[in-house]
């Protein structure tokens, strides 16, 4: 090669390995024999257009370094362990003392506690085993089941889709997408027994919820009055319980009055159901005192 | 009483199966008596400690209950009382009831335990006795009782099998062996049985199953726990090559103090009940059990690989008996399935097991206290156990009658 002076030239790739691969090549030719070193460049191009072939003369060299050992050590007094014991299967027996141990672990407690132990925690350990072992079976079960579910769901607010259909999505998927998600989360919280929508508002001012209140009652009137004009019988309207006039009293509060800011005060009814009817009103409906 | 007026006295003789015959007798209401009590015997006639302990612990759990000995406590007179269990302010207190055994006691505390398991589901009230004193030995022992862990691990669980499962617990508050001689240990076990029932679900046990895996605890008792570990290694290596899932579980613990009674030191105290032990309970595929319990003799002298090959060998021969039960556990499944509602349960039993001398002789004394004989027959399969019918009585828990 011609000595280049000044800056290095940046060494590429190909030429790296072209480089390593004539060295190489060169080695090879110095120690083995031709023959062997041909097909080398067979098996190199071999490899380069297929899998590469098994590393068997790798392998033929550790067998050879191995045997070196032996000699060694055959030239030394020691005698070595006999290559026959190498097979005796103590291994195998370790390791399945040692899962032993460890599956027991969590039985013991059950084994060695005061009560007398019953065979639950045996059925239980199988049942977790052959859990996983089904999955592998069939997998595409669960996710029959998982499209099953969701298509459940679909059918249960395919009306949401309809209703939205001209502004949102018009293809109806069986994942539910954005606000269409939200409202299909709510409606089946609330077949589950949600006491209230996921959506509806828990603080704002007095007025707004006083005008929200007024316009649905204003809503409900008209849409009654309609249906009586019409001729519809409608459901029963449910009347909003108004506040009783005897309210439930407190255990240690005072049987009559109200007691605020320190004093009992009482009103002139109470006065009067003290008194025994203020006047002649009370005297002629007889009302007894409460005393 | 009016009972002695309609039933006389049954009459038994010698000393052998006392406890079954007072268990007997106080769940079928007949008064008995028992003479002949070690007559023979110059040296100590009558009654022996045990025995004697274990009346005091049947007047304890009922009421009503009458004993009468003979001068020299060769001839007993029992007449039974309604099963309290452990009510309030009939020796109990606080719902426990304290239960001392005295020092010279031989036996293991099982030769209370399984009576007293035999009673407690047709008791009133639930059943909560601690075992205390310094004639506890709760483990094996060389007069043939089972150690406390086999009637845990055994015995408890077949009461299932007669739907009697809820609340059931046996506490071992402190572990004892054999003292010196094999007489006394230090030991602490609280025995809480608190399910009751009218009368006890009728049993088809047909299939013995197949042995899918055993269980064991190891004891050592004021010795090292390095024995556990011999005793454990060498059952395993007997039983691994039947069943793999075998695991014994160790359990070390300091030997007990007990007061040594000195007039001259009174606050002197000894260490009583070393030992080890281990007791195997091997679990068929249909829920049936066998067990084998072996323990150092209280001399010592015994290698621990010893007992831990003598435990694993006993346990294949009681397996090898074949049936549903196990020796140890025939008696109580058998006087269950007599108690039971007036329906016939099957057991089905090696032949071994049915035709040793202890089963014949529970079933002439259930023969004698009024009911039915055995049925037996041919299992009809290749194993060549015997089927035993058994009609129940289906009198029941009379406690629970009334209330």
């Amino acid at each position: 090669m011609a000595p280049t002076l000044g800056k290095r030239k940046r060494i590429t790739r190909e030429r790296l390995e072209q480089s390593s691969r004539s060295s190489s090549a060169s080695r090879s030719a110095s120690e083995q024999s031709d023959g062997e070193d041909i097909q080398n460049i067979f098996q190199r191009a071999f490899e380069a257009k297929f899998k590469p072939l098994g590393v068997e003369p790798k392998k033929r060299k550790i067998e050879e370094v191995v045997e070196n050992e032996e000699d060694l050590e055959e030239e030394s007094d020691w005698s070595g362990i006999n290559s026959e014991e190498d097979n005796v299967e103590v291994v195998e027996y370790s390791n399945g003392r040692n899962t032993g141990e460890k599956a027991s672990r969590t039985e013991m407690k059950a084994f060695m506690s005061s009560k007398p132990p019953t065979s639950q925690s045996q059925t239980r350990s199988l049942a977790t085993k052959a859990k996983p072992a089904e999955d592998e079976d069939d997998a595409t079960e669960t996710t029959h089941l998982k499209n099953d579910l969701a298509l459940q769901r679909l059918l249960r607010d395919s009306h949401l889709l309809s209703s939205t259909s001209t502004s949102g999505s018009n293809t109806p998927t069986l994942n539910a997408t954005g606000a269409q998600r939200h409202k299909s989360t709510d409606l089946h919280l609330l077949s589950l027994g949600a006491k209230s929508s996921i959506h509806t508002q828990k603080n704002m001012p007095m007025s707004h919820r006083k005008g929200i209140a007024a316009k649905n009652k204003q809503r409900e009137e008209r849409r009654r009055a309609e249906a009586r004009e019409n001729g519809v019988i409608l459901e029963k309207a449910i009347k909003v319980k108004r506040f009783t006039k005897e309210r439930e009293r407190g255990v240690g509060g005072p049987g009559v009055g109200k007691f605020r800011g320190g004093t009992l005060t009482l009103s002139k009814r109470d006065v009067a159901d003290i008194t025994g009817g203020g006047g002649e009103k009370g005297r002629s409906k007889g009302k007894k005192g409460r005393r | 009483m009016t009972d002695e007026r309609t039933q006389p006295l049954l009459k038994f003789t010698g000393q052998k199966y006392l406890t079954h015959r007072l268990v007997l007798s106080t769940l079928t209401g007949r008064p008995i008596r028992i003479s002949q009590i070690r007559s023979s015997s110059p040296t100590n006639p009558g009654l022996a400690p045990h025995e004697v302990s274990f009346l005091r612990l049947l007047e304890s759990i009922t009421n009503g209950s009458t004993i009468e000995f003979s001068y020299t406590g060769t001839t007993l007179v029992y007449r039974p009382g309604l099963i309290t269990g452990s009510a309030d302010g009939l020796g109990a207190s606080g719902g426990v009831l304290r239960h001392e055994l005295p020092a010279g006691c031989t036996r293991g505390i099982s030769y209370f335990l399984i009576p007293l398991c035999l009673l407690a589901p047709f008791s009133k009230a639930q059943v909560n006795v601690i075992f205390h004193g310094p004639g506890v030995i709760t483990s094996a022992t060389p007069t043939g009782d089972v150690s406390v862990d086999t009637v845990r691990t055994a015995i408890l669980p077949l009461f299932a099998q007669f739907s009697i499962e809820r609340n059931i617990e046996l506490r071992i508050l402190k572990r004892s062996c054999a003292g010196p001689g094999g007489k006394g240990g230090g030991g602490e076990v609280q025995m809480v049985f608190g399910h009751q029932v009218r009368l006890p679900k009728t049993l088809h046990l047909m299939n013995p199953g197949r042995v899918k895996r055993i269980r064991g605890v190891a004891y050592a008792i004021g010795v090292a726990g390095a024995n556990n570990a011999r005793m454990i290694d060498t059952a395993r290596g007997v039983l691994n090559k039947f069943v793999p899932d075998t695991y014994i579980f160790s359990d070390v613990s300091s030997a007990p103090f007990i007061s040594t009674n000195d007039r001259s030191n009174p606050g002197a105290k000894k260490k009583i009940g070393i030992g080890f032990g281990l007791s195997l309970v091997a679990e068929s595929s249909t829920g049936c059990l066998y067990s084998a319990d072996v323990v150092c003799p209280p001399s010592g002298g015994v290698p621990p690989e010893e007992i831990g090959k003598q435990a694993a060998y006993q346990l294949l021969e009681i397996i090898s008996k074949g049936g549903c039960v196990s020796s140890i556990a025939a008696p109580t499944m058998l006087t269950l399935m007599a108690m039971g509602s007036e329906d016939v349960g099957r057991l089905q039993m090696g032949r071994d097991v049915i035709g040793s001398e202890e089963m014949i002789e529970l079933g002439r004394d259930l023969n004698a206290f009024g009911g039915s004989g055995w049925g037996l027959r041919d299992a009809g399969d290749e194993s060549g156990d015997i089927v035993v019918s058994v009609v129940g009585r289906g009198v029941g828990n009379v406690g629970r009658k009334i209330a």
